[in-house]
C-alpha cells in the first residue's frame, strides 16, 4: 500500500526525507545502534536549518530544553517517562524519538487495564506450542523483546493504565537488560541501543501508580500545557474545525470569541489564577486539558446544530462546560460556583454565559 | 575565549615616573571562581598593599572581618545618621572576592584599603552612579552561544579550574567591552530633559568613582608601595591602567558635596544576597556559589563538585520525607553530564544539574524543586557580627525612641499601663507592638483586670540582653523600627499561606500601625481566601477586616481594598456555607454558630444590598436543608426573623417544624436532642423574645407539656443551658409568667383602640409581670 492511501503514516515514513538529510549531514558521534547523533535528533524534533540549507520542520513547539533532557536520558541507559495531561504531545514526542533514534516507531505497546504480561514479555502460538512443545518457533515475541534483540527503542503508551503487577514485568528488563524465558531455559539479552520510552497521564496518578522500584528506572520529563492562550486557542480552533468537518455538522464553526471564552475559563481554573493575574482561584479535580476544551466546543456545536438555531451560543455550551468542570459533585460544584460568582459575573461580556451556567448549578 | 582577534593593547604606560604599575584583578562581585583565582594569584604574587573596590570611608572597619566572631554573610552598612533610610549596603559572602582579598591582607598583615568613592559623597547625591549597560554583556553571551551573560560568566570564569592568566584575559576583554558600550551609548539620545539631567549626574558620579580609584592608586604609589594589587569589578579594570592624567582626576574630584556617614557591620542572609546587593544586581544562587567555593577550597574536582551537590540534594529530600537514594545521585549525575555534552558544555552547570535533579530524583515534579531552590540554591545561611561592633542605625533609632517615649530597658519585670487616648501612650504601644513583630518581645500584653475598653493596654516589660543581637539582626529589614517592622511583616505575609496566620498578622500590624504592610497583607488575604477550603477560616477572617473598615485609621485606598476583600470573602462564604453546615457534631456546631454570629454582625454593615440578599438567601437555604445541626439552623432562623426575612407566621411555622418531630410515637433521643439544639440556637441570648412573642411562648409551652417525662428528662440539661444564657431578669420574668399563667388574649389586642381606664387597671399587674418597678431592669427591657 502506498503512503498516500494510508489514513496516517508513521513518523519515519512521513518525515523520511528529513531523516535522510539529517543522516547525510550528521558528523557528530552516535551512540551504538542509533541512526542519528543526539544533536541531529534534537534538530529533527525542534526544527532547524542544516549546513546545506535543508529546512527541518519543528515537530514539537515548546520548551526545547525538555526535549534535550529526553534525548540525554536515552543516551544513558535509563528509560524515559513522558508525563503530562492528555493533549500535551507525549505520544507525538515518543513516536518521533523512536523514529529518529531507531528509524522505527512501530514497536509499540498500548497500556490498558486489560494489558497482560504477555504483551510486555512474550506469548505463545498455542497450536505450535501444543504440537511441538515450547520452542523458539512457538514463541511470539512482544515489541519489547523485538526491540531488545534489535537494539531499538520500544514505546509503552499509558503505562499507568496497566495493572501494577504487569508494569513490574518491566523492572528486570530495565535494570538487568535481560528478558528470561524459563520455558526454554533461555533469555534475551538486550543489544546496545535498546531503551524504553513510556508515556503516562499525570492526572491518573494514584490509579496504578508506578511502584517505586519501577519508578527508579525512569527519568521523568513533564510536558506542559500550551504556554500561551493564543497558542491554545489556535490548537482548539484547528481541531474543532477538523472534527466538525468529519462529523459533517451543519452548524457554523464557532466564532473565535466563543473559543476564547471557553479557553479562558479552562486556563483560569487550571492555573488557579485569572488571566489578569489579579485573582487566585481554586482548581477543580477535572483535568481541564486542551482536549477537553475541544470536546466542549464540539458538543456545543452538535447541540447548536441539532437542537438550536445552528449558531453556537452560551446556552449550547453551558451543559457540556458544566459537565467538563464538575467531576466531583460536591467540591467541584462549589469551586465552579465560586468562579461564576467572583469572576464570570464581573465580566460584562460574559453575562449570557454566566446566566446559562448559573441555571445549571 | 579566543584573545587573538582582540587588538593588542598597551596597558603599561610609557614610564614617565618610576612608579611600578599596579596589578589589576578584575573580578565579579560574589564570584566564587573569581575568589579562588584571586587568592591563588595573590599568594603567588605577594602584594605589599591591596586596594579593594568599596567605599573608602569603610576602610577602618575592614579589620573586623578578621575577628573570629565575625561570620559571613555580613554587610557593611553605610548610612546617614540624620536620615538612616539613606544608606548603602555592601554585602560580603565567604565566596566574595572582596572578602577573601581583605581576609588575605589581614592575615598576611599587608595594608588593605577600600578605594572607591566614599559613601559620604554617594549619599549626598540624589542619584546613584551609572551602571554599565547590560545589553553589551548580553551581546557577548549571544556571540559565544550562551543563553545569558550570567551563564557565560559562570562557564568561563566561575567554574574555571585554571586561574592562570585569567585576569589578563578579563582585562583585555573588558577593554573591548567598554569600547563597544561607548559606541552603543552615543546612539542613545531618546530621553526627556529631566532624565537627561539625571543621567548626566549618574555619568559624572561613575566618572568620579574611577577618578577616585586612580587617585588612590597614585597615593599608594607615592607612599612607596611597589606591588599594588587592585581588586575591582572587572568593568573598572581598563580605566585604572592609565594613570598619567592626574590633573583631570583632581579637577573631577574637587568640590564634591559630602555628608557625614556612620558605618556598621550587620548580619546578612543568602536570601537577601539573592534579591539585593549593593552593586545593583543580586546573585541568583548564593547557596550554589557557597558550594562551589567550599568544593574548590577542598580541592574537589568539578565532577566531584557536581556529585556532592546532588548528594546534598538527596539528603535534604530525605529529611523532608521524599525518596532519594544514592543510586539517584549517580543517575542524575550521568544525565547532567549527557545534557552538558548535548549542549556542548564541558561540564554540567547549575541548569543541567537542576534539570537532571527534577527528571531523575524528583520524578518530574516541581514541588521538591521549589524546596531545593529555597534551601540549597539560594540557601538560608545567616551571618554573625560580634556584639561589640559599632552601633547599627536600628539601634540608634530604637534608643532615640526609647528616650523620647521615656521607656527604659530594665531586666526586671515591670508593668506598664497605657491609655491609648494619650498620644505618648499610643506611641509607646505602637513601638512595643512593632518590636514584638520584629521578634524582640520586650513587652507582652496581658489582660487587664477591671479595665475594660479598647483604649486600655497593660504591658509586662522585661528587657533581655539577647535583644541587642536581635536588633542587629533585625537591621536587615530596615534602618528604623517602623521600616524594619513593616518590611518584616510584609515578608512574613508573603510567606504565609493560611488565612488565620494572615488575619492574626493583620491584627498585629494594625496595632503596630504599619500602613504599607497592611496593603500587602490584604492582597495576600485575598489570595489565600481563594485557595482556602476551610470555611471557618474564611469566616474568621471577616470580623477583623470589618473592624478595620469601621474603626481602622488607614488610608483611603486601603479602605476600598478592605471593602473589596470583605466582599469577596462574603461571596465565597455564601457559596460554601450550606455544604459546611451539614454533619456537624455538637462541638463543631458551636464553632460554626459563633462564626455565623460574627459574620452576621458584619453583614449588617455591608454596603451592597446584593450581598445582603445573598447572605439571607444562604441562611434561608440552610434553614430549610436537612441534616443541619439544630443549633445553627435555629439561630439562622432567628436571624432571618430579626432581619425581616421571615414574617411572624413563617417564623411560627419554622418553630413548629423544628419541634414537631419529637411528637412522634417512637422514642428517639437524637430527634429530641436536635429539637432542643434548635431551640437553644433560636433562643440563646434572646432576652426579650419569649416575653414579647406570645405565640412563640405558646408553642414552647405546648411542646414542653406534650413531652413525656422520659423525653423531658432527655432535654432538660439542654434547655437549662439555653435559659441560662438569658439575663437573670428575663429568667425571673419568664418564671413569673409560668407561675402566674400568661396574659390573656393574643398580642394583637394591644394595637387596638385602648380604653384608658381598662388599661390603667391592668398596669399594676403588667408592671409586675415585666418587672418595671425595678428601674435598672426597665432600661434593659427598653
Amino acid at each position: 500500500m502506498s503512503n498516500e492511501n494510508k489514513l496516517r503514516a508513521h513518523a519515519e515514513e512521513k518525515y523520511a526525507a528529513e531523516l535522510y538529510e539529517l543522516k547525510q549531514q550528521d558528523r557528530r558521534p552516535k551512540p551504538p545502534n542509533w541512526h542519528l547523533s543526539p544533536w541531529a535528533i534534537a534538530t529533527y524534533i525542534l526544527g532547524g536549518t542544516l549546513d546545506n540549507g535543508f529546512e527541518v520542520s519543528p515537530k514539537y513547539i515548546g520548551n526545547g530544553r525538555l526535549i534535550e533532557i529526553a534525548i540525554a536520558t536515552l543516551t544513558t541507559d535509563r528509560a524515559l517517562m513522558l508525563m503530562g495531561i492528555p493533549g500535551t504531545g507525549k505520544t507525538w514526542v515518543s513516536e518521533h524519538l523512536a523514529a529518529a533514534i531507531s528509524g522505527d516507531s512501530k514497536l509499540l505497546i498500548q497500556g490498558t487495564a486489560g494489558t497482560a504480561e504477555e504483551a510486555l514479555r512474550y506469548g505463545w502460538n498455542y497450536a505450535s506450542l501444543i504440537a511441538k512443545g515450547p520452542s523458539d518457533e512457538a514463541l511470539v515475541p512482544s515489541p519489547i523483546m523485538v526491540a531488545m534483540k534489535r537494539g531499538q527503542i520500544a514505546r509503552v503508551e499509558e503505562l499507568t493504565r496497566m495493572p501494577a503487577d504487569v508494569q513490574d514485568a518491566l523492572i528486570t528488563i530495565l535494570s538487568e537488560k535481560v528478558l528470561p524465558i524459563p520455558e526454554l531455559n533461555d533469555e534475551v539479552q538486550a543489544v546496545k541501543g535498546f531503551n524504553v520510552v513510556a508515556t503516562a497521564n499525570d492526572r491518573d496518578r494514584g490509579v496504578n501508580d508506578l511502584s517505586s522500584a519501577l519508578r527508579r528506572r525512569f527519568n521523568t520529563v513533564v510536558l506542559p500545557l500550551p504556554a500561551t492562550i493564543e497558542e491554545e486557542i489556535s490548537i482548539v480552533k484547528q481541531r474543532v474545525q477538523e472534527i466538525g468537518q468529519a462529523m459533517e455538522l451543519p452548524a457554523e464553526p464557532p466564532a473565535l470569541e466563543e473559543i476564547r471564552r471557553v479557553v479562558t475559563i479552562f486556563r483560569e481554573l487550571r492555573g488557579g489564577l485569572t488571566q489578569d493575574g489579579k485573582t487566585k482561584l481554586k482548581s477543580p479535580s477535572s483535568t481541564l486539558s486542551t482536549a477537553e476544551v475541544i470536546s466542549v466546543m464540539n458538543s456545543g456545536l452538535a447541540l447548536a446544530a441539532h437542537f438550536g438555531d445552528g449558531n453556537l451560543n452560551a446556552t449550547d455550551l453551558a451543559a457540556s462546560l458544566t459537565g467538563a468542570i464538575i467531576k466531583d459533585p460536591v467540591h467541584d460544584a462549589v469551586i465552579w460556583r465560586d468562579y461564576l460568582e467572583t469572576v464570570a459575573k464581573q465580566r460584562e461580556m460574559w453575562v449570557d454565559l454566566y446566566r446559562a451556567c448559573r441555571q445549571l448549578v | 575565549m579566543d584573545t587573538q582577534h582582540l587588538s593588542p593593547i598597551t596597558y603599561h604606560p610609557t614610564p614617565i615616573t618610576h612608579h611600578p604599575s599596579p596589578k589589576i584583578y578584575g573580578i565579579r562581585h560574589h564570584g566564587p571562581g573569581s575568589s579562588r583565582a584571586l587568592l591563588a594569584s595573590l599568594e603567588e604574587w605577594g602584594p605589599d598593599i591591596i586596594l579593594i573596590e568599596g567605599p573608602a570611608d569603610g576602610t577602618d572597619l575592614l579589620p573586623w572581618l578578621a575577628k573570629p566572631e565575625m561570620e559571613p554573610p555580613v554587610a557593611m552598612l553605610v548610612y546617614r545618621p540624620d536620615q538612616p533610610r539613606r544608606s548603602g549596603y555592601f554585602p560580603y559572602a565567604v565566596f566574595s572576592p572582596e572578602y577573601q582579598a581583605a581576609r588575605f591582607a589581614l592575615e598576611q598583615e599587608v595594608p588593605v584599603r577600600l578605594f572607591d568613592l566614599p559613601q559620604g559623597v554617594m549619599l549626598a547625591s540624589d542619584h546613584g552612579p551609572a551602571m554599565p549597560d547590560k545589553q553589551t554583556f548580553e551581546l557577548l553571551a549571544q556571540a559565544t552561544g550562551y543563553t545569558s551573560y550570567e551563564a557565560w560568566w559562570n562557564g568561563f570564569v566561575e567554574q574555571r579550574q585554571d586561574g592562570r592568566d585569567l585576569f589578563d584575559s578579563i582585562l583585555l576583554l573588558m577593554q573591548e567591552m567598554r569600547l563597544a558600550a561607548e559606541q552603543h551609548n552615543t546612539t542613545d539620545i531618546d530621553q526627556s530633559p529631566e532624565k537627561e539631567k539625571e543621567q548626566a549626574v549618574r555619568l559624572r558620579l561613575a566618572e568620579q568613582r574611577e577618578a577616585h580609584m586612580r587617585q588612590e592608586i597614585r597615593r599608594a604609589q607615592k607612599e612607596g608601595y611597589q606591588r599594588i594589587a587592585v581588586v575591582c569589578g572587572a568593568w573598572h579594570g581598563p580605566a585604572l591602567i592609565d594613570l598619567q592624567n592626574e590633573a583631570a582626576d583632581v579637577a573631577l574630584l574637587t568640590d564634591m558635596p559630602q555628608v557625614e556617614v556612620d558605618i556598621a557591620w550587620v548580619p546578612w542572609t543568602y536570601g537577601r544576597l539573592a534579591t539585593f546587593s549593593g552593586y545593583g544586581a543580586g546573585i541568583r544562587s548564593p547557596g550554589w556559589y557557597h558550594h562551589l567555593w567550599e568544593m574548590g577550597r577542598q580541592n574537589h574536582s568539578r565532577s566531584e563538585t557536581a556529585a556532592l551537590w546532588l548528594s546534598t540534594i538527596t539528603q535534604l529530600l530525605r529529611q523532608e520525607g521524599f525518596d532519594a537514594s544514592s543510586a539517584h545521585v549517580i543517575e542524575a549525575l550521568r544525565l547532567a553530564q549527557s545534557l552538558a555534552a548535548l549542549r556542548d558544555i564541558t561540564l554540567p552547570g547549575l541548569p543541567e544539574l537542576n534539570e537532571a535533579t527534577q527528571a531523575v530524583i524528583c520524578g518530574g515534579e516541581a514541588e521538591p524543586m521549589r524546596l531545593i531552590q529555597k534551601r540549597l540554591i539560594v540557601g538560608e545561611r545567616m551571618g554573625l557580627v560580634p556584639p561589640d561592633a559599632p552601633l547599627v542605625p536600628l539601634q540608634r533609632d530604637l534608643y532615640a525612641q526609647m528616650r523620647a517615649l521615656k521607656l527604659r530597658p530594665e531586666p526586671e519585670e515591670s508593668l506598664l499601663k497605657l491609655d491609648l487616648r494619650h498620644e505618648q501612650h499610643l506611641q509607646r504601644s505602637q513601638l512595643l507592638h512593632r518590636l514584638k513583630l520584629l521578634k524582640i518581645p520586650w513587652g507582652k500584653t496581658i489582660k487587664a483586670r477591671g479595665s475594660e475598653g479598647t483604649f486600655n493596654e497593660v504591658w509586662q516589660l522585661k528587657w533581655r540582653p539577647d535583644f541587642a543581637v536581635r536588633i542587629v539582626e533585625a537591621n536587615l529589614w530596615g534602618n528604623t523600627v517602623i521600616d524594619a517592622a513593616g518590611a518584616f511583616a510584609a515578608d512574613q505575609a508573603q510567606q504565609a499561606i493560611h488565612l488565620p496566620t494572615l488575619t492574626s498578622l493583620l491584627d498585629e500590624v494594625i496595632l503596630a500601625d504599619l500602613p504599607p504592610a497592611i496593603e500587602i497583607i490584604l492582597h495576600k488575604i485575598q489570595e489565600a481566601s481563594a485557595l482556602n477550603r476551610d470555611i471557618l477560616h474564611m469566616m474568621g477572617a471577616i470580623p477583623p477586616l470589618a473592624r478595620i473598615m469601621r474603626y481602622g485609621d488607614i488610608r483611603q485606598t486601603d479602605q476600598a481594598l478592605v471593602a473589596q476583600v470583605v466582599e469577596t470573602l462574603l461571596i465565597r462564604v455564601c457559596v460554601g456555607l450550606p455544604s459546611s453546615c451539614r454533619q456537624l457534631d455538637d462541638k463543631a456546631a458551636e464553632e460554626m454558630l459563633s462564626a455565623v454570629i460574627n459574620v452576621h454582625g458584619v453583614v449588617s454593615y455591608a454596603r451592597s444590598t446584593d450581598l445582603f440578599d445573598s447572605w439571607y438567601a444562604t441562611l434561608a437555604e440552610i434553614c430549610q436543608a436537612s441534616g443541619v445541626h439544630g443549633l445553627v439552623a435555629g439561630r439562622m432562623c432567628r436571624m432571618l426573623m430579626e432581619g425581616g426575612r421571615l414574617n411572624d407566621e413563617e417564623t411560627i411555622s419554622q418553630f413548629e417544624q423544628a419541634l414537631s418531630p419529637t411528637y412522634a410515637q417512637k422514642f428517639d433521643l437524637q430527634t429530641i436532642r436536635q429539637a432542643a439544639a434548635w431551640l437553644d440556637g433560636f433562643l440563646r441570648g434572646a432576652n426579650l423574645l419569649l416575653i414579647h412573642d406570645h405565640q412563640l411562648w405558646d408553642i414552647l409551652d405546648r411542646w414542653v407539656m406534650r413531652l413525656s417525662s422520659d423525653r423531658f428528662e432527655a432535654v432538660v440539661p439542654l434547655l437549662r443551658r439555653t435559659f441560662y444564657s438569658l439575663s437573670e431578669a428575663t429568667r425571673r420574668q419568664l418564671a413569673e409568667r409560668v407561675y402566674h399563667g400568661q396574659p390573656s388574649g393574643p398580642e394583637e389586642t394591644l394595637h387596638q383602640e385602648v380604653d384608658p381606664t381598662a388599661a390603667d387597671a391592668i398596669l399594676p399587674v403588667l408592671s409586675e409581670l415585666l418587672g418595671i418597678s425595678d428601674s435598672n431592669k426597665w432600661e434593659e427591657t427598653a
